[in-house]
């Protein structure tokens, strides 16, 4: 790569924000997923026990 | 036939009532046709180059405007439902409300625009092809709303997401209504040809209005 | 396809194939990276700038990609019900107007220092531009609607409509393209994409897919368990 060129801003503005925007996405998701992930073990653990309960009630 | 006819003639009445649709989209119709040259200036050369333009972005917006008053008043009121149970299919009832949508507010624009567009020093042998090319793309206009209309129908900033969905439909509409009714370009076998594509696209709106506005009325009121 | 019509096997499966998913996508990158930025030979007219193709085309590229799996998605949910189709829907748009997104700003980059001006209603960024809008106007439906079911049928006709609007619309400005600017029409690279220029746009090409696979994925398994989450909240109303 010529670091001469002119324009040569654009080009690494052009793959800088490709790779903001990528990077943004990737973690809003991962995130995302982390997240509910959490809370469904909470959820499901806090339903756990009151199953087995109504499951022990005669 | 005779209950299409009855929805039609309602749909009428309640436009063209005080405060119905109709005149509010006629009355923003005059409105931008008349602030577009005291925002641009008295060039008359201008105008004229942009007047097609004008009129057609004009025409638009005003269907545009009062499309949120196909479905909405009966959706407020509950007859939507009740016409969902009657004996007229859903998509009939779709069609009459495009239908009476056009006669009260799309057609009158559409037949008004022409020579309104002499406001805006319209070229006089443009005035025919304009006034043919409205009258057929007011047809996909008022079936494209009313489809929009009842995707909508119901929703908090429902004005919003209209604009936002109509858009798209609009802008083939608008290309060839454009192309159909200008007249500078050598090629004035485009301006057939552009014709024919906008007839095409009316029939086009004409199969999926019906069929997908009555689908989005069925999932809203399930 | 109606295997996976249960969650927990999907989920399964997504888990056994993301580490996977997510390796081709870096090996790919990586590669395409080093072919598009060191590799790739400047372009006799634009010179450096050509390299942004690298990353405009496939974003362009996933734009549609994304937008036609909404649309086959929305139409196995409506005619098929399959349960987890609509959530693939919900789940690739936010992912495909991001690739919209990028495709506008880098051409938009791209066109400065060629065309001088930040923007031009040619025929591939004018359908663009309407295509982002048909993305915010899908994802706008879902969240107007509160009731999940409602809103996944009609953000299923919202995203069919939209894709039978799209060839339209292309066919539209080009048509419009053709008749106001007769002669600079703009062609990438000449009339054939000669090999240097051609082997970094597909590598990348490919890297973007790989991404767009993996972060749909992704998205879906996000939106089964939000889904989850929700049966289990009601559930818990109901029992309170």
């Amino acid at each position: 790569m010529d670091l001469t060129a002119p324009h040569l801003g654009f080009v690494f503005a052009a793959y800088g924000l490709s790779l903001v925007v990528l990077a943004g996405l990737v973690l809003w998701l991962t995130h995302r997923n982390r997240t509910l992930a959490r809370a469904l073990r909470q959820l499901e653990a806090q339903r756990a026990p009151r199953r087995r309960a109504i499951g022990e009630a005669p | 036939m005779t209950a299409l006819a009855a929805v039609i003639a309602r749909d009428l009445r309640l436009a063209l009532r005080q405060g119905g649709g109709a005149g509010i989209a006629l009355g923003f119709f005059l409105t931008v046709l008349v602030l577009i040259p005291l925002g641009i200036g008295p060039d008359v050369a201008l105008l004229g180059r942009i007047a097609p333009g004008t009129l057609w972005i004009a025409l638009l917006l005003s269907v545009l405007l009062s499309a949120d008053r196909i479905f909405e008043p009966d959706h407020d009121d509950g007859s939507l439902e009740i016409m969902t149970l009657g004996p007229i299919p859903l998509e009939l009832i779709v069609l009459a409300k495009a239908a009476a949508h056009w006669l009260a507010t799309a057609l009158p624009m559409a037949v008004a625009a022409p020579s309104l567009g002499l406001l805006l020093n319209l070229a006089p042998t443009l005035l025919l092809p304009l006034g043919l090319a409205m009258l057929l793309a007011s047809l996909a206009l008022s079936l494209l709303a009313s489809l929009v209309a009842a995707v909508t129908v119901g929703l908090k900033r429902g004005g919003l997401l209209l604009s936002i969905l109509t858009l798209p439909l609009y802008v083939p509409a608008l290309i060839f209504g454009v192309a159909a009714s200008a007249g500078d370009d050598p090629l004035s076998g485009s301006r057939e040809a552009a014709l024919l594509i906008l007839i095409a696209l009316v029939l086009l709106a004409l199969v999926i209005a019906p069929f997908a506005g009555a689908a989005a009325l069925r999932a809203h009121l399930r | 396809m109606q295997q996976f019509a249960n969650p927990r096997r999907f989920l399964r499966l997504v888990d056994a194939v993301e580490p996977w998913a997510w390796a081709l996508t870096v090996i790919l990158l990586a590669i395409g990276l080093y072919l598009s930025l060191i590799v790739a030979p400047q372009d006799y007219q634009q010179g450096e700038t050509v390299r942004i193709m690298f990353v405009h085309v496939p974003a362009a590229w996933m734009a549609l990609l994304a937008y036609l799996d909404m649309a086959v998605a929305s139409a196995i949910a409506i005619i098929f019900r399959h349960p987890l189709a609509d959530l693939a829907a919900k789940a690739a748009a936010p992912i495909g107007a991001c690739f919209t997104f990028l495709a506008l700003a880098t051409g938009s980059l791209w066109g400065k220092p060629m065309w001088g001006t930040w923007w031009v209603w040619d025929a591939r960024l004018t359908s663009m531009f309407v295509l982002f809008l048909l993305y915010l106007g899908y994802i706008a439906i879902w969240h107007a609607i509160d009731d999940p079911g409602r809103a996944a049928r009609i953000a299923a006709i919202v995203a069919l409509v939209g894709c039978i609007n799209l060839p339209i619309i292309k066919f539209s400005v080009d048509w419009w393209n053709t008749l106001h600017q007769p002669a600079s029409v703009f062609r990438i690279g000449g009339p054939t994409l000669h090999p240097a220029i051609l082997t970094p746009l597909l590598v990348m090409g490919a890297a973007y897919l790989a991404l767009f696979v993996t972060l749909h994925l992704t998205a879906i398994r996000a939106e089964i368990m939000a889904r989850r989450l929700r049966q289990i909240e009601l559930a818990r109303a109901d029992e309170v």
